[in-house]
């Protein structure tokens, strides 16, 4: 136990006199992840609001066929412009959101008190461009159908509730920290990337690099064990990676912190317990990625061998994430025994607000530990290698 | 003291087998300095990694101070000092912290470590360098960064896998009373070389390697006499059996 120790100490007084690596990994990547999500999220809410407030300008064909409603329109913040020659070719080329077409036969069934016609042109497979121009055209188009059909009823003399029969009601449940944006879906993959990975350069360093630096054969001529010996690498790399987390997650607080966050009724801060709590989960991440690192570095023939698996390593982790984003699934118990998808359910959960069980705690880290023991052997397997050191 | 009888290694297997060490023999005493001298490529640096245990001998036996590596592999290591062919430093720590790393991983306390460390720093004339961090260290100040390492925790036994390649006149003079002083405190000395005046400075005795095999072994006297040569450097040339290699 005590080399081990030992070996844990110099390590990451190696790594923290690398100013390079201390740059990376204390100031390039926590603010590099905040501020990707930061930017990402405040660029969908300004773009939201935009949509919402800004003057419509919507071009109509056949203006002269509705006057009054495109008065109703133009009270409303929409600006009613005549519309190209060729509608349909214009939404797709994307030169308008949506185009308001009124029919030839709009202005005899108005009179004739017949459902006039309209049409909505608009293509659906941007929903993220205009997706909101397109519903707030429909809600004035029904908000104005709504009004002259209940001024039409009291013309006649029956109650306006007659022609509604139901009344639709809603009421969300979702607490503040449940009601999700992208940047927050994103947030537990980037956390398990860079606990998985983050002490890549460290991991890589302190075995393929000390072996090409030629120090790892005088380093095994002493009486300490291989296995203290990687074991100590390993725990100086996933302290090193867990410290570089903790300052991503402050970065995080303090960005999410600029951005008003009470506009949208959304809460993307976390707090310092849930941020605990992430240490917790993802502290078995960082461990399995150093000790699969420390295998690699052994494994691989040179610093470069080992850097070319990495595209690899990156993917690992997005797997359970892209699942979960095409498939969401309620969280049976079982999957918190896989590796990622288990801590990806679990970040989910803090970031929500959820409360989860002892029971669920075990499984997940009891798996999540199992398998570092089993990487573990395989690193201390490759470190027995006569090859390892002995490359001359 | 160190015996070593019958040692065999081989690498590859099949057509592509190379048998790097073929039944090699020798003892080296205690206060004695024993040099092993060969071509390179004759099997030195791979007998020296089979005595401090980073490769494992197909056959034969190899005793350290009565300890057998194949069974206590530490316990051997912890009577060896060894400056093997790779002498990389950590360049982020100074010499006195690269010592004393070796001196913790070999069970030593802080007040011990700081102790040998002096000592050494002063044997080996480190003082102007021995705090500066390792990185720009000259070749000549990275090996002796190097020697101290491997003898901080006083071992009795020294292996030295060509202790002065790459160094100096000066260095390679001062590196030679080294050697003898610790001979003179009964220290049992091998050192490997593949430049016969190097081996003829200093070595009591003397084992010649080709081939993996022992083609020589004995004082310098005994190997001129052996051959009937009346310089040395013949006597090297009839036993290995041709000049390659030897004036490298």
């Amino acid at each position: 136990m005590k080399p081990t120790w030992i070996v844990l100490r110099k390590e990451l007084v190696d790594a923290f006199r690398d100013r390079r690596m201390v740059l990376v990994a204390f100031l390039i990547m926590p603010l590099a992840v905040p501020l990707l999500l930061a930017g990402m999220s405040s660029l969908g809410m300004k773009r939201q609001t935009e949509q919402l407030e800004r003057t419509l300008e919507l071009p109509v064909l056949g203006i002269d066929r509705a006057p009054n409603l495109m008065v109703w329109l133009g009270s409303n913040d929409v600006h009613v412009v005549p519309a190209p020659a060729d509608p349909d070719a214009a939404v797709r080329d994307q030169e308008h959101e949506v185009i308001l077409r009124v029919d030839e036969g709009y202005a005899a069934d108005w009179k004739a008190g017949r459902p006039a016609r309209v049409e909505l042109i608009y293509d659906s497979s941007r929903p993220l461009q205009s997706g909101a121009s397109i519903a707030r055209v429909r809600a004035l188009l029904e908000g104005y159908s709504g009004q002259v059909g209940t001024l039409r009823l009291i013309a006649r003399g029956i109650h306006p509730a007659v022609g509604q029969p139901l009344l639709v009601a809603s009421r969300d449940v979702a607490t503040p920290e449940s009601r999700f944006d992208l940047a927050q879906q994103m947030l537990p993959y980037l956390l398990l990337l860079l606990a998985f990975i983050g002490g890549m350069q460290l991991a890589i360093d302190a075995t393929a690099g000390e072996r090409e630096r030629q120090s790892l054969e005088p380093l095994l001529t002493t009486p300490a064990s291989r296995e203290s010996i990687i074991s100590g690498k390993i725990l100086a790399t996933a302290v090193f990676t867990l410290l570089s987390l903790v300052m991503t997650l402050l970065m995080y607080r303090v960005a999410f912190a600029i951005i008003p966050a009470e506009r949208i009724e959304m809460s993307l801060e976390v707090p310092f317990r849930a941020m605990g709590w992430l240490l917790v989960v993802i502290g078995p991440v960082a461990l399995l990625g150093a000790t699969v690192l420390t295998a690699l570095a052994a494994f691989a023939r040179s610093h470069r061998e080992a850097h070319g698996y990495l595209p690899l390593l990156i993917f690992l982790p997005m797997i359970p994430t892209l699942m979960l984003m095409v498939a969401p699934v309620k969280t049976q118990a079982w999957m918190l025994a896989v590796p990622f998808l288990g801590q990806n359910q679990l970040i989910l959960r803090i970031l929500r607000g959820e409360a989860i069980s002892g029971v669920e705690w075990l499984i997940n880290l009891g798996a999540g530990l199992a398998l570092v023991a089993v990487v573990w052997l395989v690193a201390a397997r490759l470190y027995h290698r006569e090859q390892l050191a002995a490359s001359g | 003291m160190i015996e070593v009888e019958h040692l065999r290694k081989s690498f590859g297997s099949g057509l592509r087998e190379v048998v790097a060490v073929d039944g090699v023999s020798f003892r080296a005493e205690d206060g004695a300095i024993t040099g092993l001298l060969g071509p390179n490529g004759a099997g030195k640096t791979t007998t020296l990694r089979m005595l401090y245990t980073l490769m494992q001998p197909d056959r034969g036996r190899i005793v350290v101070d009565g300890v057998d590596p194949a069974q206590d592999a530490g316990a051997v290591r912890k009577r060896l000092g060894v400056l093997p062919d790779a002498r990389g430093l950590y360049k982020r720590l100074t010499a006195r912290e690269n010592i004393a790393y070796f001196g913790r991983l070999q069970g030593l306390d802080e007040a011990t470590i700081t102790a040998r460390t002096n000592r050494l720093v002063a044997a080996l004339d480190m003082g102007d360098f021995a705090d500066r961090r390792a990185e720009g260290y000259s070749q000549g100040q990275r090996t002796k960064t190097a020697i101290a390492r491997a003898l901080v925790h006083d071992p009795r036994n020294v292996l030295l896998d060509e202790p002065t390649n790459g160094l100096d006149v000066m260095t390679t003079r001062a590196m030679r009373s080294f050697l003898r002083e610790l001979r003179a405190e009964g220290r049992c000395v091998l050192f490997s070389s593949h430049i016969m005046q190097e081996v003829a400075a200093v070595c009591d005795r003397i084992v010649v390697i080709a081939n993996g095999r022992v083609v020589a072994d004995g004082t310098p006297e005994g190997i001129r006499e052996q051959t009937g040569m009346a310089n040395l450097e013949d006597a090297f040339v009839k036993v290995i059996g041709s000049e390659e290699g030897l004036f490298a």
